[in-house]
């Protein structure tokens, strides 16, 4: 493990979160532009274990709640149960193809919508619908687009390597 | 290589999990007595400094939509002094053909200019009024200064005038005192006297003095009497035959105009509109274009 490994990933987490506070509004809708919040835990997931990434997308879903007082919890369920299962599915499927990873985005943010959603209680009938296999799948897809560019860009500083036992 | 099998699920991992799901449940829960402090010490405190950059992208991004706009007016603003002096040479214009119509009194149609002439080329162009505003050809083109030319064709809404720069025109003129008796024509096509017109068939036995200023004469039936020409600036060149010819400085430029007016009706026979149209001594001041 390089010395410079342990900055490397705050940094680009740092980059997502400031992205998502400058330029995501710029992006298109929000509920089409791609969340960069998510992605940095979806990235954060690749490499952790269950258990933090866990904790990183409680904290991370927590925060978002504070932003959206009316669905208060249910970004940071949403947020536990994706960052866990994703570091979770990462694990099991060792997948390192990049499209593997896109698709890891786009059911990332698409299981998210989705529990944010019936957590809140806030939509229902066919505008939930409308919701989910709408808005959602595009706000996967190019969340999903972001991701793999970030890690292509990236990838020299996210290239996974076998830790020293 | 992957890395994942050394991190398959441990206990710890789902009791982390499990407590935050846990957590999050609460939160779920939590009135909103508790809720709402809580989510605002949070966007007080941790989410602070990310709300004021988002703050100020969002300032940044308004001024520069703010500046954006700014920048268009301005261009605007400058685009609209550009043509200030047309405009007000437009303004004039337009103030002296109202002044024209008053005294004019009836029989005419006021046209715009669609086809604006180029200045190297003010021989024809098409105005807005037609046979149904009661256009005719070979009607007289007018503007406040003076003859401008004559209608060649008339559509439904539009018409050809020809201007007196085109070389088929002819006007029988006089000078406005009388005493002189000729036919303007262009001067030329080319050459620096392209712009002037020609006093022709002027008697070999009189002089035509340099200032004098011609208007139609009325004869033949296509000008009324008295629409101003231009202005004699000088013999053309030696004397040839028993007529003489005297260049005379138009008293307008085609390519100057924006409207003119088109005489529909004919005049009574011995009407004279020289008290209708402005001096042309203003139009004599103008060098030649």
């Amino acid at each position: 493990m390089r010395r410079t490994d342990r900055y490397r990933y705050p940094v680009i987490m740092s980059l997502l979160v400031v992205l998502q506070f400058t330029v995501r509004s710029r992006l298109g809708g929000d509920r089409v532009a791609p969340d960069f919040l998510l992605l940095a835990l979806l990235i954060y997931t690749i490499r952790a274990e269950p258990g933090r990434s866990a904790a990183g997308g409680f904290v991370v879903g927590l925060l978002r709640d504070a932003l959206t007082p009316a669905s208060f919890g249910a970004g940071a369920l949403a947020h536990t149960l994706v960052g866990f299962f994703s570091s979770w599915a990462k694990a099991v499927f060792f997948a390192e193809h990049v499209f593997v990873k896109g698709c890891l985005f786009f059911a990332g943010t698409w299981l998210r919508n989705l529990i944010v959603l019936l957590a809140s209680g806030r939509m229902q009938g066919s505008q939930l619908a409308w919701e989910l296999l709408v808005w959602s799948p595009l706000q996967g897809l190019t969340t999903a687009l972001v991701g793999i560019g970030v890690l292509w860009f990236f990838r020299g500083w996210l290239s996974p390597r076998r830790s020293v036992a | 290589m992957a890395i994942g099998t050394d991190r398959y699920a441990s206990r710890a991992d789902t009791l982390l999990f499990i407590g935050c799901v846990a957590l999050s449940l609460a939160a779920l829960s939590l009135p909103d007595q508790w809720r709402n402090p809580l989510a605002q010490g949070l966007r007080q405190t941790v989410l602070a400094p990310f709300l004021i950059l988002q703050r100020q992208t969002e300032l940044l991004a308004a001024a520069r939509s703010r500046y954006d706009g700014v920048v268009a007016q301005r261009d605007s603003s400058a685009l609209a002094a550009t043509f200030l002096p047309e405009l007000r040479s437009e303004n004039t214009r337009l103030r002296g053909l109202l002044g024209l119509s008053s005294r004019l009194g009836g029989g005419y149609v006021s046209a715009e200019i669609l086809h604006q002439p180029e200045p190297t080329n003010p021989l024809s162009f098409v105005v807005s009024a037609g046979r149904r505003e009661g256009v005719r050809p070979l009607s007289a083109v007018v503007s406040p200064e003076g003859l401008v030319g004559l209608v060649a064709t008339v559509d439904e809404h539009t018409s050809v005038v020809l201007s007196w720069a085109h070389p088929e025109f002819r006007a029988s003129a006089i000078a406005v005192d009388g005493s002189v008796v000729g036919i303007a024509a262009p001067h030329g096509a080319d050459g620096p006297g392209v712009w002037l017109l020609e006093l022709q068939g002027v008697l070999y036995r009189q002089q035509v003095p340099t200032g004098t200023v011609i208007v139609t004469s009325g004869l033949g039936g296509v000008f009324p009497r008295g629409i101003p020409i231009g202005t004699v600036v000088g013999p053309a060149g030696e004397a040839k035959g028993w007529g003489r010819t005297y260049l005379v400085r138009p008293a307008v430029h085609p390519s100057a105009l924006s409207h003119v007016m088109i005489l529909t009706s004919p005049r009574p026979a011995g009407a004279d509109l020289r008290g209708a149209f402005t001096a042309p001594d203003s139009a004599s001041e103008r060098p030649p274009q």
